[in-house]
């Protein structure tokens, strides 16, 4: 973790503390909100309590508090903002792969896989064993990545292949033969079309500590993997032949980070169903404020992202009458505020 | 240092771009390669530099084949300027030419001083230090130009290859660069081999120039030698004059009118 630390300097690391502290903010916020309103003093000292394995502070609180906090909340939340994280930091590497800044998660057809194999788990009723559907989407999800790297590879031309043309061209083509199967598979499936919609949606609602920790190995990993090859990814946007004579060995830095930014997306997608915007909007976005450099991008974006989520997924959990699919929220909400930061930032 | 081609062969499709080339190319020596758009010249400069893998056929960097050095091993051997100098991301000047510096830091470290003075020297010698907070995209093509002649020169290589490196320069400019690459192959013995389209400046600032065409070496040698009305005429398919020009102190060609 050092080595992590010490790449960050000067101000990125001002950035780094400013965005924790919001994070834990809203975390603590969130925490305190819904159904049951919780005061955050007592949210503090159960943390706290937890945390230093102090029994006797726990003992002496509400035993429905410790339930909902424990059992049901923390969960929830958690899992919510490592998605937020996973979604963006995912997000921020497709931009640096593919040499554009419109590019998300989703963009190699990573989410049309998942939801397909969600859709053939709900259909065949497999969602009964519960662990099923994401399973299958997970296995969709990692299919379609690499269908679309076979499509856009070619042994016999390798300074051509991979190219950022080629991937985002395969993705697209691969994505809508998959729509087109998933609206058929949701013509057959007859009263499971609502469990599919509601799943193609998105939601949050009762994630384990398992969703979470899923997530979390997988961000681990990746944000790892991620910066390890951070400076190279910054080469890559001189274009394939300067990349190279700089050092970097252009094809396996991207199969490398092509898998890691979808192996990220596809475990966000298995876990909560497609979330759009988050992956697309934060590292744009987060590009205004530190610049280019994936260094301090990936990390200020995995922190943006978890923020930005958590708070989309408070205002449906504990502010709107009725909970609204996150995925919808985010894109009503997130298109918008992207169109505004679009037009003023664009023509600066 | 020396630089050997052997048999050199490559095709993307069915049709050999680059075809029999023998040649080497020696350190202390400034060499030119002239020819027709799709003559090949920038598709040898990238065999050489291993962006491309000859079809047939090595190239060998002081007895090593340079196939079989990774990326990095070639980077701080090779620097190329080349022609793809349009940059995807909003980066600032100061963060391209430090990007030459990329094959010498470690992973999770940040540059250490000298390579901060390497690239402050640099941008100061290549006149784009004003320019140093800028964004490389919002500059011209003259001066992005300019940003990555630093990055390559940062890159302390004893080999350095330039594909039309000069074509968006003003001709100030364009003479400082030459003088500066010309500098450090007769001060620290390096080898350029640099891709022209203009005749003249190849032939007063170059040691030996290489004619290519149809991906075939058609002359190699000595200046004096190699420029002349008979080579130009078949290689261009252009009627011309050649003389030698006591101002220059070396072959000029002229077009006459017609």
């Amino acid at each position: 973790m050092s080595t992590l630390v010490n790449i960050l300097k000067g101000k990125t690391r001002y950035l780094v503390v400013l965005f924790s502290l919001f994070l834990v903010l809203m975390i603590l916020i969130s925490l305190s909100m819904g159904y049951i309103h919780i005061p955050m003093l007592d949210i503090i000292s159960i943390l706290y309590g937890k945390i230093s394995g102090n029994l006797h502070i726990l003992e002496n609180t509400n035993e429905t508090y410790l339930t909902v906090i424990f059992d049901v909340r923390l969960p929830r939340i958690l899992t919510c903002a490592i998605v937020g994280a996973a979604l963006a930091v995912s997000g921020g590497l497709f931009q640096g792969i593919l040499l554009n800044p419109l590019a998300d998660p989703y963009t190699l057809g990573v989410s049309a896989g998942a939801a397909f194999g969600a859709c053939i788990a709900i259909l065949l009723n497999l969602s009964a064993a519960f662990v099923s559907v994401p399973a299958f989407a997970f296995t969709g999800a990692c299919t379609t990545l690499f269908l679309v790297m076979f499509l856009s590879y070619s042994s016999k031309n390798p300074s051509l292949s991979l190219s950022s043309n080629n991937l985002i061209l395969s993705g697209i083509i691969v994505a809508a033969i998959l729509s087109a199967g998933i609206s058929f598979l949701k013509f057959i499936a007859n009263e499971q079309v609502s469990v599919i919609i509601f799943w193609l949606m998105g939601s949050f609602a009762s994630k384990t500590w398992t969703d979470f920790f899923a997530v979390l190995i997988f961000l681990m990993i990746g944000l790892f993997i991620s910066m390890f090859f951070a400076r190279d990814l910054n080469l890559i946007s001189l274009g394939a032949k300067s990349a190279t004579s700089l050092g970097v060995d252009l094809k396996k830095v991207t199969i490398i980070l092509l898998v890691t930014g979808s192996m990220l997306a596809a475990i966000c997608v298995s876990v909560s169903g497609i979330i759009g915007f988050v992956g697309l909007l934060v590292p744009h976005t987060v590009r205004f404020i530190t610049g280019p450099d994936n260094r301090k991008l990936l990390p200020i974006s995995m922190l943006a992202g978890a923020f930005l989520l958590l708070f989309a997924d408070t205002i449906t959990r504990a502010v709107l009458p009725h909970e609204i699919p996150i995925g919808v929220l985010t894109a009503l909400t997130g298109g918008p505020v992207f169109c505004w930061i679009f037009k003023k930032n664009r023509f600066k | 240092m020396k630089l050997n081609l052997h048999d050199i062969f490559f095709a993307y499709d069915r049709d050999y771009i680059i075809q029999n080339i023998n040649c080497s190319f020696a350190s202390g020596n400034f060499y030119s390669i002239l020819g027709p758009n799709g003559s090949g010249k920038t598709t040898l400069l990238d065999l050489i530099s291993g962006f491309l893998n000859p079809g047939n056929g090595h190239i060998d960097i002081d007895e090593t084949p340079v196939l079989s050095l990774s990326k990095k091993e070639i980077s701080k051997k090779i620097s190329l300027v080349s022609q793809d100098y349009a940059i995807n991301f909003p980066f600032r000047v100061k963060d391209v030419v430090m990007m030459g510096r990329h094959p010498y830091i470690p992973r999770f470290s940040q540059p250490c001083g000298s390579d901060v003075e390497k690239v402050d020297k640099m941008m100061q010698t290549c006149g784009i230090y004003h320019l140093s907070d800028r964004k490389i995209n919002e500059l011209s093509g003259g001066e992005r130009q300019r940003c990555v002649f630093a990055r390559a020169l940062c890159q302390d290589t004893p080999v350095l290859l330039l594909d039309e490196a000069f074509s968006n320069m003003d001709i100030n400019h364009t003479l400082q660069m030459l003088g500066l690459v010309k500098r450090s192959v007769k001060e620290k013995n390096t080898l350029v081999i640099s891709v022209f389209h203009d005749l003249n400046l190849a032939s007063s600032w170059s040691d030996e120039l290489l004619m290519l065409k149809k991906g075939k070496i058609k002359a190699f040698g000595n200046s004096q030698d190699v420029l002349t009305q008979q080579t130009i005429k078949e290689v261009f398919n252009v009627v011309s004059i050649v003389e030698f020009n006591e101002h220059a102190q070396a072959k000029q060609v002229y077009y006459p009118s017609i």
